[in-house]
């Protein structure tokens, strides 16, 4: 895959735009994935990974293309997620009101239109505790448990990603953890 | 706390596959022995379980093409029209 990549992305360089839709073709899940659990939220994790894509192919040029093109995109979004969350902080709570819509709390914004058998509906619930609690993690332990839990990506790309060094990357690793124990424990 | 803080670092160490074979030995030596902690480490693997079980979810279908239209252009029109 790396070659594939490399090779597209020298394509893009020379003015190739359309070479660079391949390589969102393969990384837009796990971006999309990574933007939807550390902001909970399918529109905006669609927004920031859409312009995690658009800043990747903006700032190509400065790519250095013996290192992994997923790991600097990673950066790209973790990044911009980080300060959404950091702008946002205010109504980051589940109950606070959603500015804007009257009196709409967060848990309201959960889609409940569509009808689905009970046992999917069951599924849908811990789906959504699991979020609401991932959502709830400070921004520190989030993003390094959804790189490590939800992306599966090792102490050290995380390290790369977040730029920090790796004893940092395991401290909140581990204090991540147990915050997600006292949120989990009893579901 | 009765038990020392190690055991919880031994804990961290273990998820993270990073911890020593007589460390590892004496961890599961004490969870045998102790409730408390069992019940930590338990906890902990079972948040973790929880955690990775969330559902992979996809970009939508039109995530590329809608990417690709908002690149900007190679040549841009420069400046405002009035």
């Amino acid at each position: 895959m790396d070659a594939i990549i490399k090779k597209r992305i020298k394509q893009v360089l020379k003015g190739d735009q359309n070479a660079y839709a391949e390589i969102v073709e393969l990384y837009k899940d796990k971006v999309y994935q990574l933007c939807y659990r550390m902001l909970g939220n399918r529109h905006e994790a669609e927004d920031m990974a859409q312009e995690a894509f658009i800043r990747a192919y903006v700032n190509i040029a400065s790519f250095n293309i013996e290192l992994k093109f997923s790991t600097w995109l990673y950066r790209i979004a973790t990044n911009l997620c980080i300060d959404r969350i950091r702008k946002k902080k205010p109504d980051y709570y589940l109950d606070a009101e959603v500015s804007g819509t009257d009196g709409l709390t967060m848990y309201s914004q959960i889609p409940s239109d569509t009808r689905l058998p009970e046992d999917e509906v069951e599924n849908m619930e811990l789906q959504d505790i699991i979020q609401r609690e991932i959502s709830n993690l400070p921004e520190k332990y989030r993003s390094v448990i959804v790189l490590k839990y939800i992306e599966e990506l090792s102490l050290n790309e995380i390290s790369e990603i977040l730029d920090m060094p790796l004893g940092t990357v395991k401290t909140r690793i581990h204090r991540g953890r147990e915050a997600l124990r006292h949120q989990l424990r009893n579901v | 706390m009765k038990c020392p803080e190690k055991y919880i670092a031994y804990m961290h160490e273990y998820l993270d596959e990073e911890i020593s074979k007589e460390d590892a030995l004496e961890l599961k030596a004490h969870l045998i022995k102790c409730g408390d902690c069992h019940r930590h480490f338990q906890e902990l693997e079972k948040s973790l379980a929880l955690v990775k079980s969330v559902a992979h979810i996809s970009a939508p279908d039109d995530f590329t093409m809608r990417v690709m239209n908002a690149l900007p252009k190679e040549k841009k029109k420069v400046g405002v029209q009035r």
